[in-house]
């Protein structure tokens, strides 16, 4: 069964993700509450959150800073759990984390003992892959992300847009069904953002990985996403779900275009209520 | 984002304060207006404090200078040393005294005989405690539990000086070397386990995290994560307490031995041969020193990663 291409289908070659997209929703927040209980007080920092992301779809979270986005990103990844509601994937319940779901982190988390490589290989090995088989996915990877020259280097050898590559592919390593990205190019410069920007439309473009990311870049969100959830601080909850009206297509007019220039706007005053 | 700020409203502001300073002072080189502008006539003066060469904060100093302190302190204390052997008390050799004396016991055998009784004492208690510490110390810097178990034990129990558990130690397990190797081990192990559980909890939690969503479960991340990032603290944590180890084998070794460095001592003492203390003395200082050294190299081969 081949579901119907998505009614904004101006790519001309539909891709995994376009063939995917509609209908099925992979991820599923429901009405999720979390209460940090503090020493001197409490923070609600998600109150009463709702959303979802289908298969195949590309999803921003967009929010000032504060609002819940990493609170979220780490409930859904398993790493918290929440006060009220839950989190489904594929219709099951979200306990705890897994290789399933992979994530990209707001700070580096490599591992800074070992190379670029190794660090890639980590979630194979864990996954028991065998080590032909693993050499082979960890090579793919380095050409993918243009560090294969850069095997042997330890984390500290690379620079900031570098050690994010790496963090992006060891997370796409093991074949997770849903890839969790938190500010992902929060800490580059506007030249690596944009170039990493590219690179990850058309990773998904090629693989069709579910992606669910935190930014506050509104650009970065349009430009990326199919659909954008706006958050709300203090507490953290849904402003309001954004279409992007671009498709699969995304290029250097699609910051030119009209509508872009006009959900900028609109964002932008959302952002600031 | 507060220096733009300086940078761009400060230079303003203080012109016009100071403004009337700086015209008296200009108008006599120029003899005209304009006197606050750069590269016009008005001699440019510095800004800011210059920092300290010599004691800057946190700033390094060039390597000559770094060796020519080590040197002068050396030198210092040695000068010290010989100044003070230098009077009529008889209690304090002369480096010179102390030096042959040195190489008589290395000529006879003496010293290497004690060097090696006590090296192994200090060898195995401290292979002991390390290997609790590291167990303990990982265990507890990784799980609430049993952290909460062990913290309130330790602190009680560090607090009973090691040496008071001599007497204990001696009826208990006798006078060969049992009771020498658990006094270093009972003297240095809460510290090894404290501060290499503050070495575990300096694993980033997203760097835990991480390995979670790589698919790791907690044995794995305990292995494969927490173990080796703190691989290079665990070392630290064994080159610092090996000071206490050998304070706790002296100990024990004064007060009941055959043998060792520390019974070459007291024996030493009963003889009055004071050059033979001096020199045994520098070689418990010159000893740490070489151990310090050589765990740091091992630090920097095992891990460079941690190297800055
Ligand atoms: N472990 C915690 N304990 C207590 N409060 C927390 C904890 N983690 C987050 N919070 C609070 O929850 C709120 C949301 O934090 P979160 O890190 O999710 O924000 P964010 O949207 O990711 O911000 P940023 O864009 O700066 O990364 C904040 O008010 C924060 O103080
Ligand atoms: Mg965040």
């Amino acid at each position: 069964m081949v579901p119907p291409v998505s009614a904004t289908g101006t790519d001309p070659t539909p891709t995994l993700a376009d063939v995917l997209r509609p209908g099925t929703p992979k991820l599923v927040v429901d009405d999720v509450t979390k209460v940090f209980a503090g020493r001197k007080q409490t923070t609600t920092a998600l109150e009463h959150v709702d959303l979802h992301v289908d298969q195949g779809e590309l999803v921003c979270l967009l929010g000032a800073s504060g609002c819940g986005k990493s609170t979220l990103l780490s409930i859904v990844a398993g790493l918290e759990t929440a006060t009220e509601g839950m989190v489904t994937v594929d219709g099951d319940r979200v306990v705890g984390p897994g290789a399933d779901r992979g994530m990209v982190f707001q700070a580096y988390s490599l591992f800074p003992w070992k190379s670029v490589a190794r660090n890639i290989a980590f979630g194979l090995e864990t996954a028991g892959w065998p080590k032909a088989r693993r050499q082979e996915r960890v090579d793919e990877l380095l050409g993918i992300m243009g560090l294969t020259t850069f095997a042997d280097a330890l984390p500290k050898e690379l620079s900031g847009g570098m050690r994010q590559r790496v963090a992006i592919a060891r997370a796409l390593a093991p074949e997770p069904d849903m890839l969790l990205l938190d500010e992902p190019f929060g800490a580059l410069d506007a030249e690596t953002k944009r170039h990493m920007q590219d690179f990850l439309l058309s990773l998904w473009h090629r693989t069709g990985t579910t992606i669910l990311m935190v930014t506050h870049d509104i650009e970065e969100a349009i430009y990326l996403s199919q659909r954008i959830y706006v958050l709300a601080a203090r507490p953290g909850r849904v402003a309001a779900e954004i279409a992007i009206p671009f498709g699969g297509a995304r290029g250097p007019n699609t910051k030119r275009d009209p509508r872009f220039l006009d959900l900028r706007d609109e964002l932008a005053d959302l952002l600031a209520t | 984002m507060t220096t733009v700020d300086q940078a761009g409203s400060w230079p303003a502001g203080a012109r016009a304060a100071a403004g009337d300073a700086v015209t008296d002072v200009a108008t006599d080189v120029v003899g005209d207006a304009a006197p606050a502008v750069p590269g016009e006539g008005a001699t440019p003066g510095t800004r800011g404090r210059r920092p300290s060469r010599l004691l800057g904060i946190r700033t390094e100093v060039p390597a000559s200078w770094r060796i020519g302190f080590g040197v002068i302190g050396v030198l210092a204390i040695l000068a010290l040393w010989f100044w003070s052997s230098q009077g009529d008390s008889a209690l304090i050799a002369t480096p010179s005294e102390s030096w042959s004396a040195f190489t008589q016991m290395v000529g006879d055998g003496t010293f290497q005989t004690d060097l090696w009784a006590s090296a192994q004492r200090v060898l195995i208690g401290y292979g002991i405690s390390m290997v609790i510490g590291i167990v303990l110390g990982i265990a507890t810097g990784t799980f609430a539990a049993v952290d909460a178990f062990f913290e309130p034990m330790i602190g009680f129990l560090r607090y009973i000086p090691a040496p008071a558990l001599i007497p204990l130690f001696l009826l208990l397990l006798g006078i060969d070397e049992s009771p020498k190797i658990w006094l270093i081990v009972v003297g240095t192990a809460f510290y090894n386990v404290l501060m290499t559980a503050d070495v575990a909890r300096a694993v980033p939690r997203e760097m835990i995290n991480a390995s979670y969503t790589l698919g790791a479960g907690r044995w794995r991340i305990l292995r494969r994560v927490i173990l080796p990032h703190s691989v290079p603290g665990i070392i630290d944590v064994a080159r610092i307490n090996l000071a206490a180890a050998w304070s706790m084998l002296v100990v024990a070794e004064l007060l009941a031995a055959q043998s060792g460095l520390g019974y070459q001592l007291i024996r030493s003492q009963r003889f009055r041969a004071i050059d033979a203390m001096f020199a045994i003395l520098i070689a418990f200082g010159v000893i740490g020193l070489l151990s310090d050294v050589l765990l740091r190299q091992v630090r920097n081969r095992v891990a460079p990663w941690s190297r800055p």
